[in-house]
């Protein structure tokens, strides 16, 4: 097990590195910048702009510095078009939003899907068994972009109970809304693999030792079906949080919580790179290191698997 | 290894030859099955009638997409609703454009990106695969390190960022769809070249003397075209959906060219009018392509994977 744990870190840390030096360098070679405008700069101006910004330096030194500032001091630099503000702090304003709403449809996701999966699968060929099934089909054709305005459409416009955006410190209310556009879809997805994989396991032969001698189905189900069942749902946790993850972006826009997917999209509109980088690599960090726990979890769940 | 012999010749060609008797085909069987199944058989036909109708359609219109209908912008919800008379067929967008045409461009947008970021992941997953799974040794952990990597990265923030660094058109688009699509795909067929590589018949083409370009093109190809074609029909919705969720976000083809994403988000931007068509349509074609394309895909899949169910 630590072998396989350092080895994951062995691929994770290069992971994360090659993160910061590709996309910084992206950012790089791309023509135009924040301070190209329509009406052109007086050289001298834009020498001092790009000295302040330390952008007159050679690229490997403007790299080092800033990768050398991430690690050492977690910090992304300043903001090129907001002149007051760094980039760690519209990180530090907009990420806390995110990452309540973010974490909370996740759980839902992964609670409600799990359950709805297990329940579908133990009444098999019923009413909720085919309600499985058929969320399981919708939910890929109604990602978080298209349950946004239709949720929207229902609940603020014709039926007017809930309020169409905003934050307001995290009222339950104004958290409805962006928690269901973004977990349905995963949640119909975790739902189908539970529902195949409880399936599955429930005709293996070690579950009809079970029944044979005698066990009540309460305890098949719970003690004998349910471990094996989840595994496959494990694995799958890891690509659900980069769905979150990029589906907290349209969150932010279309509810206008003011989380970090606001700040991210004006950023690549207004050719922010500081920001746009800081928050990719956030994210991807993020993503890099929640893939590692999810194998990690696996290989301690799964008493096969030994690496 | 071997001196070149005759009879060695004699054999290489037998092995390579396709000429045998025709038997039943595993393409045969699987065509039998996709077309008993219902939904997948729906599906096919609904999406035909989509397509003909994104072929056909532009030329029923009255109205071009860029064109603004200037005697009637001002009042959209009064006079821009969908209606036969006014030549509007799906009413007018927000800025008095004719949202039927906009809406075939937009399809047309979203079929293409679906088909071309399935094909150059097709292309480039599959012959990284290949050579990963066939040469195998140090150079097969090189190339699929580089695909663990790629895939630990969020792939929806890296197709920003190229779009953003090169510039919204077509071309880059399409680019962009196809670097970050072929990882998964270069997966499966490492996977599964490396499961062929040790059977008989494999063993049997070496020792009959077939070059390994040979091998690769005659005999592991041709064996992998049903996981490759089943994993390709579930990525054309992937990149549909990817896409419209960028071009949602403002961050996609820039106008005036459009796609369902940014249709349906300059419809839900509007809703609050009155003026519902304008997300309906989009929204309508959108679900539509979505769900028959994940229907032929599973149909797909039950067809030439039957143990997989």
């Amino acid at each position: 097990m630590l072998t396989y744990v350092i080895r994951r870190l062995l691929v994770a840390i290069p992971t994360i590195l090659l993160l910061v030096v590709a996309s910084f360098l992206m950012m790089h070679v791309a023509p135009g910048g924040p301070f190209t405008s329509e009406r052109p700069l007086p050289p001298e101006v834009l020498a001092n702009i790009n000295a302040q910004y330390g952008l007159d330096q050679p690229l490997w030194k403007q790299l080092w510095d800033y990768f050398y500032n991430i690690v050492a001091h977690f910090d992304f630099g300043p903001s090129f078009v907001q002149k007051d503000r760094s980039v760690n702090d519209i990180i530090a304003q907009g990420f806390p939003i995110s990452l309540t709403y973010g974490s909370l449809a996740f759980l839902a996701a992964s609670i409600v899907g799990v359950g709805l999966g297990i329940a579908a699968a133990i009444r098999h060929n019923t009413w909720i068994d085919y309600f499985a099934v058929s969320l399981g089909i919708a939910a890929q054709a109604l990602p978080n972009f298209i349950m946004g305005p239709i949720l929207i459409l229902t609940f603020t416009l014709w039926l007017g109970l809930l309020p169409g955006g905003g934050w307001n410190g995290g009222q339950w209310q104004y958290l409805i809304m962006p928690v269901i556009a973004l977990s349905t879809s995963y949640m119909g997805s975790i739902a189908r693999i539970t529902r195949s994989s409880m399936l599955e396991v429930l005709n293996s032969n070690f579950i009809r030792t079970a029944r044979a001698k005698g066990l009540s189905h309460k305890a098949i189900v719970w003690r004998h079906a349910l471990k094996p069942t989840l595994l496959p749902v494990i694995s799958y946790l890891g690509p659900v949080f980069v769905y979150v993850l990029t589906g907290s972006v349209f969150v932010d826009l279309y509810f206008s919580t003011g989380g970090l997917g606001q700040s991210y999209v004006s950023s690549a509109l207004t050719r922010d790179y500081a920001v746009l980088l800081g928050v990719t690599i956030l994210y991807g960090a993020l993503t890099v290191i929640v893939n590692l726990l999810t194998d990690l979890a696996y290989a301690w769940f799964d008493p096969k698997i030994r690496y | 290894m071997f001196g070149k012999s005759e009879k060695a010749a004699e054999l290489a060609a037998d092995i390579t030859d396709f000429k045998a008797v025709r038997g039943r085909s595993l393409f045969r069987d699987a065509m039998g099955r996709f077309l008993r199944n219902k939904a997948a058989m729906a599906s096919v036909v609904v999406l035909g009638l989509i397509v003909a109708f994104v072929i056909i359609g532009p030329h029923f219109a009255a109205w071009d997409n860029e064109e603004i209908d200037w005697t009637r912008m001002g009042d959209i919800l009064g006079q821009g609703a969908p209606s036969l008379e006014t030549g509007h067929f799906f009413g007018l967008d927000e800025l008095g454009r004719d949202l039927y045409s906009r809406t075939i461009q937009a399809t047309q947008t979203s079929l293409l990106v679906g088909l071309i970021g399935a094909a150059m992941a097709l292309l480039v997953g599959t012959a990284w695969g290949v050579i990963a799974g066939f040469y195998g040794g140090r150079l097969d952990s090189v190339m699929m390190r580089i695909v663990d990597i790629l895939l630990a990265i969020p792939l929806t923030l890296i197709l920003i960022l190229i779009l953003v660094v090169a510039g919204r058109n077509f071309v880059t688009l399409f680019i962009a769809l196809g670097a970050v699509s072929w990882l998964t795909m270069a997966r499966i067929v490492r996977g599964q070249t490396l499961a062929l590589k040790t059977r008989e018949f494999i063993e049997a083409a070496r020792a009959g003397g077939v070059s390994e370009g040979a091998i690769i093109f005659r005999h592991i190809l041709p064996n992998l075209i049903g996981v490759v074609i089943v994993y390709a029909s579930l990525l054309v919705p992937e990149m549909i959906l990817a896409e419209s969720f960028i071009s949602f976000l403002g961050l996609g083809i820039s106008e005036p060219m459009t796609s369902l994403g940014r249709l349906i988000a300059e419809g839900a931007g509007t809703m609050g009018y009155g003026t519902l068509w304008q997300l309906l349509f989009p929204l309508f074609f959108y679900v539509t392509i979505i769900i028959t394309m994940f229907f032929i895909g599973d149909g797909l899949r039950d067809a030439l994977d039957p143990k997989d169910r």
